[in-house]
């Protein structure tokens, strides 16, 4: 009881097929509450799908899932009343202004819009933006409105799906920053996105999908540490011999350059080439991009592929 | 039933509302007045051919009687297009629509099941099905009695032919509901809506002018409606059993269908 209590997301082999297609294939994983929850795959990796799953749009086709500890087959009411969600490329009543999108899916939802006011502030939606109707948005406009949709009225969890779609880079870290604030007030987002950046930036741990599968679940800091690093240091002289070094490989010398990748801690290569002789050095900081394309380097699942 | 979606449902066709209202009374006055201007020459047409005889019992109204006019009334293609932009059009749009549009995300994000959603969309529509038939009926009736022939019908039954009225577009709203709720777009739930919509109306009007394909009729919603036998005193309650089964069985079909369906991400 206890671990389901910590738990915000949990699937069990949750499985979505259309016909032969598989969207999502036994898909396992926990999402914990207070987390910042990285949901990583390209487009039609099936980010969209297991959300909708959760959400009660889709039925699964096997396995099970629960959200806030409600049933996804048969309590989606219930998940939906204590969830917010952000939909991909979300759509608006055009007829509708923009405040009063905001006050009709806020009377939907049961909730009081507690601190619409301050996200419409930092969205940079001022009440002059708020009154036009929507459909003189642009995008950018239109995607700050679903961000204030969603998180307005402190949802224990909010799904965004790819909610900096449309963001000009300023918006974006305003956004990063609103759910720096939401993860300091301990509630939990489910976060897709297929852009890498984004999520080292926010995620405290990440999914990676493929296909629809799950191809990775690690802390991001843990994801990081684990990549090979990219090493080039300049050498007067002849160059020091690092085959001691742990998780160094594919050292080249190209004269005075000395190129290589290192996996694992930095100290060991640190304390070899500690030398009056080093001119350089660069060591390349760990990227998720790097870990993303890893998984993605390989052939696809057979699965999948039939 | 939710109730802010409910009001912001009648919000979206509020203007419409108004306006093919007040063109629903006006089209309702103007049968009693042509039939109290005009119904004696329509007698002493219908005498010289049969053929005109005929052709002036358009589907199964009549010039010839005050409730066969309003029968007429109810049947007019231009009663159509004025009760059919709600019943068929609203109902049509009503689900496909938001689908289409990607805003049934938005409504589905919140805490409606699919079945309160149905059921709230189907009330708003069927009350301004309900109004709309109710406006045309008091249009005639007041009519009736600006031209002094309110005598010629039983007010007792009115109540009776709004209800069978209410039946008959009732059934159309939830069948184009049904149609709304199984695709997930507005193209074909309207397109399915108004041919389910016209070939009842074709059904009706070839058996009523064409008397070898009389027996079309009964396959008609249309001819289960029938003011002319209420008014006087003639009602079939089977007619308004047809008309309530036809409403009702969508309304099971969609409640039944549209919790199982499939809401993949819009293309």
């Amino acid at each position: 009881m206890e671990s389901r209590q910590a738990t915000a997301i949990t699937t069990r082999n949750l499985t979505k097929r259309y016909g032969k297609v598989a969207a999502l294939t036994d898909l396992t994983l926990e999402v914990q509450r207070g987390e910042i929850f990285g949901f990583l795959g390209p487009n039609g990796a099936g980010k969209t799908t297991a959300i909708r799953t959760l959400l009660g749009f889709l039925h699964p086709t096997s396995g099970s899932a629960t959200v806030l500890s409600h049933d996804v087959a048969t309590e989606s009411v219930e998940i939906r009343r204590r969830t917010a969600y952000l939909p991909g490329g979300i759509d608006l009543y055009d007829a509708l202004s923009g405040i009063e999108t905001l006050d009709y899916l806020a009377d939907l939802s049961g909730r009081a819009p507690i601190g619409r006011d301050e996200l419409c502030e930092r969205m940079q939606l001022p009440a002059s933006v708020l009154k036009r109707k929507v459909r003189d948005y642009s995008r950018g406009m239109r995607q700050k409105i679903g961000v204030v949709q969603a998180l307005e009225g402190n949802p224990e969890l909010a799904i965004l799906d790819e909610p900096t779609e449309g963001l000009d880079p300023l918006m974006q870290h305003a956004f990063y920053a609103v759910l720096d604030d939401v993860r300091a007030a301990g509630r939990t987002i489910f976060f897709s996105s297929h852009i890498l950046s984004e999520v080292e930036r926010v995620c405290d741990r990440v999914a990676i999908v493929r296909a629809g599968r799950l191809m990775a679940l690690q802390d991001v800091d843990q994801l990081l540490a684990n990549r090979k690093r990219h090493i080039n240091l300049r050498w007067r002289g002849t160059a020091p011999d690092l085959s001691e070094v742990p998780g160094l490989a594919d050292v080249q010398i190209n004269g005075d350059q000395i190129s290589a990748t290192l996996q694992g801690e930095v100290a060991p290569f640190v304390r070899a080439v500690s030398s009056p002789s080093l001119e350089d050095l660069t060591i390349e900081p760990a990227r998720l991009e790097d870990a993303f394309l890893e998984y993605y380097a390989e052939d696809e699942p057979d699965e999948v592929r039939a | 039933m939710n109730g802010h979606l409910l009001l912001q449902t009648w919000r979206w066709q509020r203007i419409r509302l108004v306006l093919v209202g007040l063109a629903g009374v006006a089209w309702g006055v103007l049968f009693p007045f042509f039939y109290v201007q005009f119904a004696e020459v329509f007698k002493q047409l219908a005498q010289s051919s049969p053929m005109i005889q005929q052709l002036m019992n358009f589907g199964s109204g009549s010039l010839l009687t005050l409730p066969g006019t309003i029968t007429l009334g109810f049947q007019h293609p231009l009663t159509l297009a004025l009760v059919g932009i709600f019943a068929v059009g609203g109902g049509a749009l009503a689900i496909a629509g938001e689908r289409q549009r990607g805003t049934l995300e938005l409504l589905l994000s919140r805490p409606i099941s699919r079945r309160m959603l149905y059921v709230t969309l189907t009330v708003a529509l069927l009350a301004v099905v309900a109004l709309m038939v109710g406006l045309i009926l008091a249009g005639m009736v007041a009519s009736a009695a600006w031209q002094g022939v309110l005598d010629q019908l039983d007010l007792a039954q009115l109540p009776l032919v709004f209800a069978s009225g209410f039946l008959l577009w009732g059934a159309f709203t939830t069948f184009s509901l049904a149609a709304s709720v199984s695709f997930d777009r507005t193209g074909p739930a309207l397109g399915v809506s108004l041919a389910y919509l016209l070939v009842n109306y074709f059904l009706e009007i070839l058996g009523s002018l064409w008397t070898d394909a009389a027996w079309t009729q009964e396959y008609s919603l249309f001819h289960h409606f029938q003011p002319v036998e209420i008014l006087s005193g003639r009602a079939n309650l089977v007619d308004v059993l047809i008309l309530a089964v036809a409403t009702l069985v969508p309304i099971a079909y969609a409640l039944v269908v549209f919790p199982r369906r499939e809401l993949a991400a819009p293309s």
